[in-house]
């Protein structure tokens, strides 16, 4: 068991890859926006890459920890310390029964995570131990972690003195400019050449206004091919309405003039355009800016998007550890 | 329009959409519906699940297991293999729902958006203007004339998106610009020609002008009328509104809120396609 001192700002449950089977019902997959991260923690602890942990977003949780157990904590630097010693991050670590684990604010990167041999060991829903606490579902009690909380822990025995090596870590921008691989499609062809263009070369800042349903963009106006204002009038009038269709986890959804990037607890549907998508390999680039920051974005094909994921999965195994 | 051959498009590295016509009809739906029927039913490796709206079906699949063309192959062969619509008759439930048409919350809402985040038309007005409408009376009378098909569900857990089924009744709105962050739940929307119910509060793009007050999504499952289900309806439902005053729908909200309501569905009744079209043709016929 783990007891919750202090929530963070809003810290959750979260499995790899999710909740799948129930996008046709409107149920997000949520999981970890920086799965890259969230696997190496469960790696380093000797847990599957997607065993349940915890997602910390900006400001840290404190944790009391009931037994021994071995811990590894990933993802954005909130200057983890044990009792009164500072934790070194990447690396699997040996905890004693009665131990606390304070995390504070993140200061590079935004979403850090925390892995516990055995895994986080709450009850199931629809599939997932992941939490989408907009809707209250999964998760413990269908939200963040609160104070108070005990949190159920797995049955399993890590290594302590394991690290991630500095090549095998997702790289953080330090000067606030995120690079991130977008796909085009599926209604690129509703832009026209100049706002693809201009959507491919243009600062996007990223605004307060996100959490883990979306992600929205500030940036310069769209302009549309002659396809997105001569349609049936089903569609809506405005250029980036469409007939209503399922949205890819991470479309770049168009509404109005607004580019929101739908997250891990957005919508499965809707009735705007999706000009692009970031694929699931550049998600924890996602995961880790922060509002304010800028995004580049850099198309790729789906052939390399697709190569970019099945590099990430076999960089993320036991095989890429080393000792301390 | 329904287009020859679907169209294989890509969402990123995991996903395509499989578009099968440019506008909103039954056969469009039935053809979405059934892929996603076919696709379960023949286990294509590599896919993970499905979602299908009106006139499209989206693919969430695991690159390892299928490539991108090949998984198009395989979805085109599926497609072809689907039967007319004409021969489909399904069993097709039947919900009543009381709805507070011109509602305080949704005008309140509306007026909330406009004051802090864009100016627009209020929405009811703007519908009435969009579709040659005498006035929001009119709009309550036509909206509420047709029953509404359930076409799928999406957006967010229990969301049905709807289309009028009496051809007389079919309204359309431009969505908002840009969407609105909050939805009193229980709304009813329009955007294009789509009519959606928000089951809970939540961001928006469709043009607001009624509330129910029963409730459509149930994360305690503890509702009988949901059996088990997290949600009040499925693809291939009917839904007709039935519009109530104040004093109604406040009586029915305290019901909701005591745990008295009962949810009023009748579960008798066949959908028969054949006798759709022959009755909706016959309404064109008049109409010229």
């Amino acid at each position: 068991m783990i007891e919750v001192v202090k929530p963070g700002l809003e810290t959750s449950v979260q499995d790899w890859p999710g909740r799948h089977g129930y996008w046709n019902q409107g149920f997000p997959v949520s999981g970890p926006m920086d799965s890259w991260s969230m696997r190496m923690a469960n790696v380093l602890v000797g847990n599957a890459p997607g065993a349940a942990a915890l997602e910390a977003q900006f400001m840290g949780p404190t944790l009391r920890f009931a037994s021994d157990t071995v811990i590894a904590v990933t993802g954005a630097n909130m200057r983890p310390i044990l009792d009164d010693k500072a934790l070194p991050m990447w690396q699997s670590v040996t905890v004693r029964a009665g131990q606390t684990l304070a995390l504070s604010a993140a200061r590079e990167g935004a979403r850090a995570y925390i892995a516990i041999a055995g895994g986080i060991d709450n009850e199931e829903v629809l599939g997932s131990h992941s939490t989408f606490a907009k809707a209250g579902v999964g998760g413990i009690n269908g939200g963040a972690l609160k104070t108070g909380q005990f949190l159920p822990v797995g049955s399993g025995e890590g290594t302590p003195d394991l690290k991630v090596p500095e090549e095998a870590r997702p790289a953080f921008a330090t000067d606030k400019v995120w690079q991130v691989e977008v796909c085009a499609g599926p209604n690129d062809d509703w832009i026209d050449a100049s706002g693809q263009q201009r959507f491919l070369t243009a600062d996007w800042k990223l605004s307060p206004k996100s959490d883990r349903t979306g992600f929205r963009l500030e940036g310069p106006e769209w302009t549309f091919a002659p396809k997105a204002t001569d349609k049936p009038p089903e569609h809506g009038s405005l250029p980036s309405n469409i007939i209503d269709h399922g949205y890819p986890l991470g479309a770049i959804n168009l509404a109005g003039q607004t580019p929101i990037i739908l997250m891990n607890d957005g919508p499965s549907m809707g009735g705007f355009i999706n000009p692009y998508t970031v694929p699931s390999a550049a998600f924890w680039k996602l995961g880790q800016a922060k509002p304010g920051d800028t995004l580049h974005f850099k198309q790729v094909s789906v052939e390399e998007a697709q190569d970019m994921a099945a590099r990430l999965k076999s960089l993320c195994t036991t095989s890429v550890l080393v000792a301390v | 329009m329904i287009y020859d051959e679907p169209k294989f498009l890509p969402g990123g590295d995991r996903y395509m959409l499989l578009e099968f016509g440019n506008e909103m009809n039954l056969d469009l739906n039935f053809m979405a519906q059934g892929l996603a029927g076919a696709v379960a039913a023949a286990g294509v490796k590599g896919v993970i699940e499905t979602a299908p709206c009106f006139a499209s079906l989206l693919v969430h699949y695991e690159p390892e297991d299928i490539g991108f063309s090949d998984l198009a192959k395989e979805l085109n062969v599926l497609a072809a293999s689907l039967g007319p619509s004409e021969d489909i008759e399904l069993a097709s439930r039947l919900f009543y729902l009381p709805v507070l048409y011109l509602d305080p919350w949704c005008a309140e809402c509306v007026a909330d958006y406009r004051a802090k985040i864009a100016e627009k038309v209020p929405d009811p007005e703007l519908i009435v203007r969009e579709n040659g409408l005498e006035d929001e009376q009119h709009l309550v009378r036509r909206h509420s004339s047709s029953e509404y098909w359930v076409a799928s569900l999406g957006f967010w857990p229990g969301l049905p998106f709807m289309m009028a089924l009496d051809p007389r009744a079919r309204l359309t709105a431009p969505k908002y610009n840009p969407p609105r962050t909050q939805t009193p739940q229980g709304a009813i929307g329009l955007g294009g020609a789509a009519n959606s119910i928000y089951p809970v509060a939540t961001p928006g793009g469709y043009q607001i002008f009624a509330r129910t007050p029963v409730p459509i999504w149930d994360s305690t499952r503890n509702d009988p009328a949901f059996g088990g289900d997290l949600c009040l309806f499925g693809p291939g439902d009917r839904i007709k509104f039935v519009p109530v005053e104040r004093e109604e729908y406040d009586a029915t909200a305290a019901m909701v809120e005591d745990g008295s309501y009962i949810v009023n569905v009748v579960e008798y009744q066949k959908f028969v396609v054949a006798d759709y079209n022959t009755w909706t043709a016959k309404l064109t016929g008049d109409a010229s």
